[in-house]
């Protein structure tokens, strides 16, 4: 990896964007082969200092997220806004990684909320269970260093470096 | 050889976005949203390739790719490790998803963004189905 250098702070613009608007993500990991795995992401909450993420993982493939973190620490989340599709990737460090708390169950049903309602128009008979089930309960919290930071709505403007500005 | 088993069809077909994770020659991960996953046999899938990106840039340094397809009647997730074998700008798969790119478009207001530059062709390394946990 050759990430840059410099003090990350995560936008304003972007922080209101993970607070209040993203409403789906999925996080990709790598192992020493670099083979890709893909991990979903039930829940997410910025860090006081707005350059960290905490990010809430399901318990499916537990195993391999920590085995791959721990070994190259390698991160990139995709969040979305769904319908709009406004999208971002974050990339960056692993830190560290602790159990569920309370607040953790409290952020994930907040962002389920606004998943659901989301997807309503679409789904309009399709039974609250069933459209809930979809953002699972998490299993692992993991606090992770951003460092880049991409638009990726799609349009030609995808894959522009935000953070670091692309002249840096 | 691992084969698409046939309840991943309609999943395919669904229309729903998958999410595709790729790892660059220098070990940095990289996760987007693609509009399409099309059944191409029992041992291949081809990828839309929709803008110039790092996506492509990474499966041509380095071969292997994931997709995640999401099933939401059969609540589930596909989870497909692939291979990255070719690139088709023509032919039958191309035109066929390129005429389901143009349906997707327009369906989510993405006519005129969404065009097809290509049909990534891709061997199916493995596959599995992951029920949504309660």
């Amino acid at each position: 990896m050759d990430f840059i250098a410099c003090d990350i702070v995560i936008p304003g613009k972007l922080v209101r964007f993970l607070e209040h608007h993203a409403n789906v993500a999925f996080a990709g990991t790598r192992d020493s082969d670099l083979v890709p795995f893909g991990h979903r992401v039930s829940g997410w909450r910025v860090g006081a200092d707005h350059r960290t993420i905490t990010f809430l993982f399901p318990d499916e493939f537990r195993a391999r997220l920590l085995e791959s973190l721990q070994q190259n620490g390698a991160l990139a989340v995709t969040l979305e806004e769904f319908p709009s599709h406004e999208t971002y990737q974050f990339k960056g460090r692993f830190v560290r990684h602790r159990e569920i708390q309370d607040a953790d169950l409290e952020n994930v049903d907040r962002i389920r909320q606004r998943f659901v309602k989301s997807l309503r128009p679409m789904y309009p008979h399709a039974p609250e269970d069933v459209l809930k089930r979809f953002v699972s309960p998490p299993s692992l919290a993991v606090d992770f260093e951003v460092l880049e930071i991409f638009l990726q709505t799609p349009g030609p403007g995808a894959g522009t470096r935000l953070v670091p500005p692309m002249d840096q | 050889m691992t084969r698409l088993p046939p309840e991943i069809r309609p999943v395919l077909d669904n229309g729903t976005p998958a999410v595709m994770v790729t790892c660059s020659a220098d070990g940095t991960p990289n996760t987007t949203v693609i509009s399409q996953v099309y059944y191409v046999d029992e041992t291949h899938a081809a990828l839309s390739f929709q803008f110039f990106s790092k996506t492509i840039r990474n499966v041509r340094e380095n071969p292997r790719a994931f997709v995640c397809v999401f099933d939401m009647a059969g609540q589930a997730h596909w989870a497909l490790q692939l291979a990255f074998e070719r690139s088709e700008t023509e032919g039958p798969i191309f035109d066929a998803m390129e005429m389901q790119i143009e349906a997707i478009a327009s369906m989510t207001g993405m006519s005129g963004i969404f065009k097809l530059r290509a049909a990534d062709i891709y061997r199916v390394l493995s596959v599995e189905k992951v029920p949504h946990a309660d």
